[in-house]
C-alpha cells in the first residue's frame, strides 16, 4: 500500500461517527483536567484504563490519546489566567503568558497559544507518519552518556530563562536539583533528605512544588499589595492577537515545532526539556531578548507549540518500537496490552489501521481543540473580570484539592503550603522559581543516567567525550558557558535586568 | 538568615538569597551526612547531594559577598496578614479534608481564606464559600471520583 | 468487671467486628499497590485482572502505581496501611526475599502476608537480534576474556535480573557489570540503542516484544516454559541458573484471615474464568495459581538459597 492509501486507511477509521466521539470525549475531558490543576493526565488515564476494556482496541486508545493532548492544550491556560503550571512543560509558558493576561491581552495569548499547538500538532503528526520509524532510529541513538550531556546543557541554558543575575539562576537550579533528590533512591534504595517522613519515599511531586511556588504564593502576594481591591488588571484591550502578533510569532512557532518534535522523541522530561529549550532559543536569537519575561507573544508561542509537538512525537517510539518513553506512554502500552496488541513494527505491517487510524485520529483531535478552545477563550477571558476577591478563594480551593488528589493524602497539601512560604521568601529575595522547578525535572534524570554511565564504562568517564553526540552537547555546553562569562554578554544581562527593574 | 551589617550599605534581596542559598545547602549537607558517598564506578547515594550542597554554598557566598558592599536596597515590605492567614487556611483544609470531610473542609478553606483580603465583605464571603464547595464537591468528588469523605461521619 | 458485663463488652466487639467484616468490600474501593511503573508486566497483569476481581467482589478497586527500591516502596506503603482489607499489594519475588537480604528495611518482612500467586515466568537474558552472541556460550566466553566488560540491564538491586545475573556469574566464573533501570522498558530502549549489551527479561515479556528486534539466550526455569518450548533451559547449557518470576497479591497479615481467604477465593474464581484466560493468553502470562499459605511455605527456603548466592559473590569480590 502506498502512503496515500495507508493515510486514507486510517481517516477512514477515525471518521467512523464511534471513534470520532471518543476522540472528541478524550479530547473535552484532556482540555477540563489540563485546566484543573493538580489533576493529571497520568492519573485520568489509570482511572480510565479499565473502561476502555469494553470497547473496540482503537477506540479506546483514540480516547486515551485525546485526553493526554487535550491535557497539553488546557494546562496553558491556567498558566497564562492565573499564573499556575498545571505540568511542567506549563512552567516557560507563564513568564510571557501571565504578563500578557496582566496588560489585558489574555485573550492574545490563549489564542497564540492554541494556533501555535495546533500547527506543531499537525506536523508532528504527519511527522509520525512519514518519518516516524527513521526518527525512532533517533531516539535510540541516546543512550545514558548522551542524556548525561543533555541534561547538563540543558541545565545551563535554563539560566537563561531568568531574566535576573546568572548566579541567583544557578543557585535555583542547584535547590531544585537538590529537591529532586528528595526520597528513596532507585538505584540503592537509601532513603535520603526525606526528615524520616514516609510520605517523601517517592520523593516530591513537581505539582505540590508548582503549586506551592507559583500558586500560593502569587496569591500571598498578590494580597499583600493592598488587599483584593490593589489587584487590577489592565483592562481587556482586544480578545484576538493583532497582525503583528501572528508577524512576531510564527517564526517562534516554526521554531517550537521543530524543537519539539525532536526532543519528545526522548523518554523522561521530552516535553518539558522542548518547551523551555524553544523559550531560551526565541530568547537567543530575538532582536529584543532584554523584553522576554515582560508579556511577549514569541514568549507564549515558542514553548507552546514544542510542548504540543513534543507530545505527539512521544507517541513514536511507542508505535514504532514498543518502548514508552514517558508515564503517559507507559499507561497507553498498558491499553495496548489489555487489547492484546503489542505496539511495534510488527503493528505497522499486521494492523495498519491500528497505527494509522490512532495517526489520523490525532491529527483530527488537535483540529477539534482548536475548534473548541478558540470560542471558549472569550469565557476565559471574561473569567479575569471576576473580581479577585471572589477569584483567589476560588484558586484556593481548585488547588487545594488538586494537591490532595494526587495521592489522597493531606501531606501533600501541608507541604504545598510550605512550598508557598520558600516560594515568598524566594519572592522577597528577587529569585525567580523557573530554574528552580527545571533542576527539579531534570536532576533525577542526570543522576541515573550518569550513575548508568559510568557502571557502564567502569568509571571511566572519556565516554562523554568519546561518542559523538554527546561530544556536540558537551561542545555546546561550553560555548554556552563562554558565552555567559564574556563580559560583553554580562553587560546586557546587567542591562535587561536594570531595565526590568525601572 | 543573613544579616545587615551596616545603614549605608548591603543589597537585602541578595543577602536574603544568600542566606537561603546557604542554608538549604547546609540542611542538605546535614540531612545527608549518613549517606555513603562511594565512588566515581559505584556511586553512593550520597554522591551528588553532597556535590550540589557544596556547589550551592559556594554559589550562595559568591552572591552574598559582593552584595555586602553594594549600597543598600531594602526588601519589599512583608505583611503578615496574607501570609498567615493562607497558610493557616491551606493547612487547615488539609486536617479537616480527612476527619471532617470535603464539604467542611472546602467551607473552612474558603472562609478563612477570604480574611485575608482586607477589604472582605461577610455578605459576599458566605455565598461565594457555599457556592464553591457544592461546585467542588459536584465536579471533584462526583465528577472526577476524587477520593474524599464529604461528612465528617 | 462482672463475667456477664465481659461477656456484653465482648459481644459488642464482636458484633462490631462482624458488622465492618459484613460490609467488606462493598464500604470503600480496594486500593490495589503496584510495585513497579505503568507498562511492566505486573502492572499490565493486574490492571488485567482487576476488573475480574471488581466483579467477583462487587467493589471497586483502583490501581496505584508505586514503583520503585525494587518494590521496598509499595511493601512499606503495605505495611502502614491501615490492615482493614481496603490495600493489597503487588508481591514479587524474588525480589521480595532479596530486599530481605542485607538490607534495612522501613517495614517488617513478617507482616505480609501472600494472598495468592498468580503467575510464575522464567527469567532469560535478551541480546539484540544483531548481537555476535548467538548462544550463553559465546557470552560467558566473551565474559571470561573480559572481565566486567559485559553490561547487564536490570531492573534494581535484587530483582530476578540481578540475582539470575549473580548465580551465572558464579556458575561460569565470570564477572559481569549489573546497570540498574527503572524498568523493563527503559532496559529494552538501551538494549536497542545498543547502550548495554545485554537484559534481563521474564519469557512472557520477552515473547510480547516484538521478536525481529531481540534474541533470547537462554531461560532459568527447571523446564522450558510453556511459553517459549524452543529456548534451552541454562541447566541444559550446562550452568547452575535457577530464577523465576512469581507475582501474585499480598495483603498485611494483621488484615483478618477471613478477608483475605475470599480475596485468595475471587483471585482463583477470577483466575478459572475462560475471559481471563484469554486476555492472559493475549498477553503471554504464565498462570500458576498458588494459594498464599502454600507460596508463603516455599519462601525460607528459596531465602536461604539466596542469601547463600549474595554471600558467595560478596565474598568473592
Amino acid at each position: 500500500m502506498t502512503f496515500i492509501d495507508l493515510l486514507m486507511l486510517g481517516f477512514s477509521e477515525a471518521i467512523t461517527p464511534a471513534n470520532l466521539a471518543f476522540c472528541l470525549l478524550g479530547a473535552l475531558l484532556g482540555t477540563l483536567i489540563g485546566v484543573l490543576p493538580g489533576i493529571g493526565p497520568t492519573a485520568t488515564i489509570a482511572v480510565l484504563l479499565p473502561i476502555t476494556f469494553f470497547l473496540p482496541p482503537l477506540a479506546g486508545i483514540i480516547m486515551l490519546a485525546g485526553i493526554y493532548y487535550g491535557a497539553q492544550y488546557g494546562g496553558s491556560t491556567t498558566a497564562v489566567l492565573v499564573n499556575l503550571p498545571g505540568e511542567a512543560s506549563a512552567v516557560v509558558t507563564t513568564l510571557d503568558g501571565y504578563q500578557m493576561a496582566r496588560q489585558g491581552r489574555a485573550g492574545a495569548a490563549l489564542a497564540v497559544a492554541a494556533l501555535g499547538s495546533f500547527f506543531a500538532g499537525t506536523v508532528a503528526t504527519f511527522a509520525i507518519a512519514v518519518a516516524g520509524p527513521t526518527l525512532s532510529g533517533f531516539a535510540l541513538s541516546f543512550g545514558p552518556a548522551e542524556y548525561v550531556s543533555l541534561m547538563v546543557f540543558g541545565l545551563l541554558a535554563a539560566t537563561i530563562l531568568a531574566s535576573g543575575p546568572v548566579l541567583k539562576a544557578i543557585g535555583m537550579i542547584l535547590i531544585g536539583l537538590l529537591l529532586g533528590m528528595v526520597g528513596t533512591d532507585g538505584a540503592t534504595g537509601a532513603e535520603r533528605l526525606t526528615f524520616g517522613a514516609i510520605e517523601l519515599f517517592d520523593g516530591i511531586d513537581f505539582i505540590v512544588i508548582a503549586i506551592g511556588i507559583f500558586g500560593f504564593s502569587e496569591i500571598i502576594a498578590n494580597l499583600e499589595r493592598s488587599g483584593s481591591e490593589g489587584v487590577k488588571l489592565a483592562p481587556l484591550s482586544r480578545l484576538w492577537p493583532t497582525r503583528e502578533d501572528f508577524r512576531n510569532s510564527w517564526g517562534a512557532v516554526l521554531r517550537g515545532t521543530g524543537l519539539g518534535t525532536l526532543l519528545g522523541l526522548l523518554p523522561g522530561g521530552g516535553a518539558t526539556l522542548a518547551s523551555f529549550s524553544a523559550y531560551s532559543l526565541e530568547k537567543k536569537v530575538s532582536r529584543h531578548p532584554e523584553r522576554f519575561g515582560t508579556g511577549v507573544v514569541e514568549g507564549v508561542a515558542a514553548p507552546e507549540a514544542a510542548n504540543n509537538a513534543a507530545a505527539q512525537s512521544s507517541f513514536i517510539p511507542l508505535l514504532t518500537l514498543g518502548i514508552p518513553s514517558n508515564n503517559m506512554m507507559a499507561m497507553m502500552l498498558s491499553a495496548f496490552m489489555i487489547h492484546g496488541i503489542t505496539p511495534g513494527p510488527t503493528v505497522l505491517t499486521n494492523q495498519p489501521e491500528i497505527f494509522w487510524g490512532l495517526v489520523a485520529s490525532m491529527w483530527i483531535g488537535n483540529l477539534l481543540l482548536v475548534v473548541i478552545n478558540l470560542p471558549m477563550i472569550g469565557l476565559w477571558v471574561k473569567l479575569l473580570t471576576v473580581p479577585y476577591r471572589l477569584l483567589y478563594p476560588a484558586i484556593l480551593l481548585f488547588c487545594c484539592i488538586g494537591v490532595y488528589s494526587m495521592n489522597n493524602r493531606i501531606f501533600d497539601v501541608i507541604l504545598a503550603a510550605g512550598f508557598g512560604l520558600l516560594g515568598y521568601a524566594f519572592r522577597k529575595a528577587k529569585c525567580e522559581p523557573g530554574p528552580l522547578l527545571l533542576g527539579f525535572v531534570l536532576g533525577p534524570l542526570l543522576e541515573s543516567n550518569l550513575r548508568r554511565t559510568l557502571l557502564i564504562t567502569q568509571g571511566d568517564p572519556a565516554i562523554f567525550v568519546e561518542r559523538p553526540i554527546s561530544l556536540v552537547m558537551l561542545l555546546a555546553t561550553v560555548a554556552l558557558l563562554g558565552l555567559m562569562i564574556l563580559p560583553a554578554f554580562r553587560r546586557t544581562r546587567e542591562e535587561a535586568f536594570q531595565e526590568e527593574e525601572a | 538568615m543573613a544579616a545587615p551589617t551596616g545603614t549605608g550599605t548591603g543589597d537585602r534581596p541578595d543577602l536574603l538569597s544568600a542566606g537561603l542559598f546557604i542554608g538549604l545547602g547546609a540542611l542538605g549537607l546535614w540531612m545527608g551526612r549518613g549517606l555513603p558517598f562511594g565512588t566515581l564506578a559505584q556511586m553512593g547515594p550520597g554522591f551528588l547531594p553532597r556535590v550540589v550542597c557544596v556547589l550551592l554554598i559556594a554559589v550562595g557566598l559568591a552572591v552574598g559577598l559582593p552584595a555586602l558592599r553594594r549600597p543598600a536596597q531594602a526588601i519589599e515590605a512583608v505583611r503578615l496578614r496574607p501570609l498567615l492567614v493562607i497558610t493557616v487556611a491551606i493547612v487547615g483544609f488539609a486536617y479537616a479534608a480527612t476527619h471532617l470531610g470535603f464539604v467542611l473542609a472546602a467551607l473552612w478553606l474558603v472562609i478563612a481564606g477570604s480574611l485575608a483580603d482586607p477589604g472582605g465583605r461577610w455578605r459576599h464571603i458566605l455565598p461565594l464559600a457555599a457556592g464553591l464547595t457544592l461546585f467542588g464537591a459536584l465536579v471533584f468528588v462526583y465528577g472526577l471520583g476524587v477520593q474524599v469523605p464529604l461528612w465528617p461521619f | 468487671m462482672t463475667i456477664t458485663k465481659t461477656a456484653a463488652l465482648a459481644a459488642i466487639l464482636a458484633t462490631t467486628a462482624t458488622a465492618a467484616l459484613a460490609d467488606w468490600p462493598a464500604d470503600r474501593p480496594i486500593e490495589m499497590i503496584v510495585a513497579f511503573a505503568p507498562g511492566g508486566g505486573t502492572d499490565i497483569m493486574l490492571r488485567t485482572l482487576a476488573p475480574f476481581l471488581e466483579a467477583e467482589l462487587d467493589t471497586q478497586i483502583p490501581v496505584l502505581n508505586r514503583p520503585g527500591a525494587s518494590g521496598e516502596i509499595a511493601y512499606t506503603a503495605l505495611s502502614q496501611a491501615r490492615p482493614d482489607g481496603h490495600t493489597v499489594s503487588s508481591l514479587n519475588t524474588p525480589g521480595f526475599l532479596t530486599m530481605q537480604i542485607g538490607r534495612t528495611l522501613r517495614y517488617e518482612p513478617a507482616d505480609i502476608c501472600p494472598i495468592a500467586r498468580i503467575v510464575e515466568d522464567p527469567g532469560t537474558f535478551i541480546v539484540q537480534a544483531g548481537s555476535d552472541y548467538t548462544s550463553l556460550a559465546d557470552l560467558v566466553a566473551f565474559a571470561k576474556a573480559n572481565p566486567g566488560a559485559v553490561s547487564v540491564g536490570t531492573t534494581g538491586v535484587g530483582t530476578d535480573e540481578h540475582l539470575a545475573m549473580l548465580q551465572l556469574e558464579q556458575a561460569a566464573g565470570i564477572d559481569l557489570t549489573a546497570v540498574p533501570f527503572g524498568g523493563a522498558n527503559e532496559a529494552k530502549t538501551a538494549l536497542l540503542g545498543g547502550h548495554v549489551a545485554m537484559i534481563g527479561l521474564n519469557v512472557g515479556e520477552y515473547t510480547t516484544s516484538d521478536q525481529g528486534s531481540f534474541r533470547a539466550l537462554a531461560q532459568f526455569a527447571e523446564e522450558r516454559s510453556t511459553l517459549a518450548p524452543e529456548l534451552p533451559t541454562a541447566k541444559e547449557l550446562g550452568f547452575d541458573v535457577l530464577m523465576s518470576s512469581e507475582r501474585g497479591l499480598a495483603a498485611h497479615c494483621d488484615v483478618p484471615e477471613e478477608i483475605r481467604a475470599r480475596l485468595a477465593a475471587a483471585v482463583d474464581t477470577a483466575l478459572a474464568n475462560p475471559e481471563f484466560q484469554e486476555k492472559a493468553r493475549q498477553q503471554a502470562l504464565p498462570l500458576s495459581f498458588k494459594s498464599g499459605a502454600d507460596w508463603q511455605a516455599d519462601m525460607p527456603v528459596r531465602l536461604a538459597r539466596y542469601t547463600e548466592i549474595f554471600k558467595l559473590i560478596e565474598g568473592g569480590q
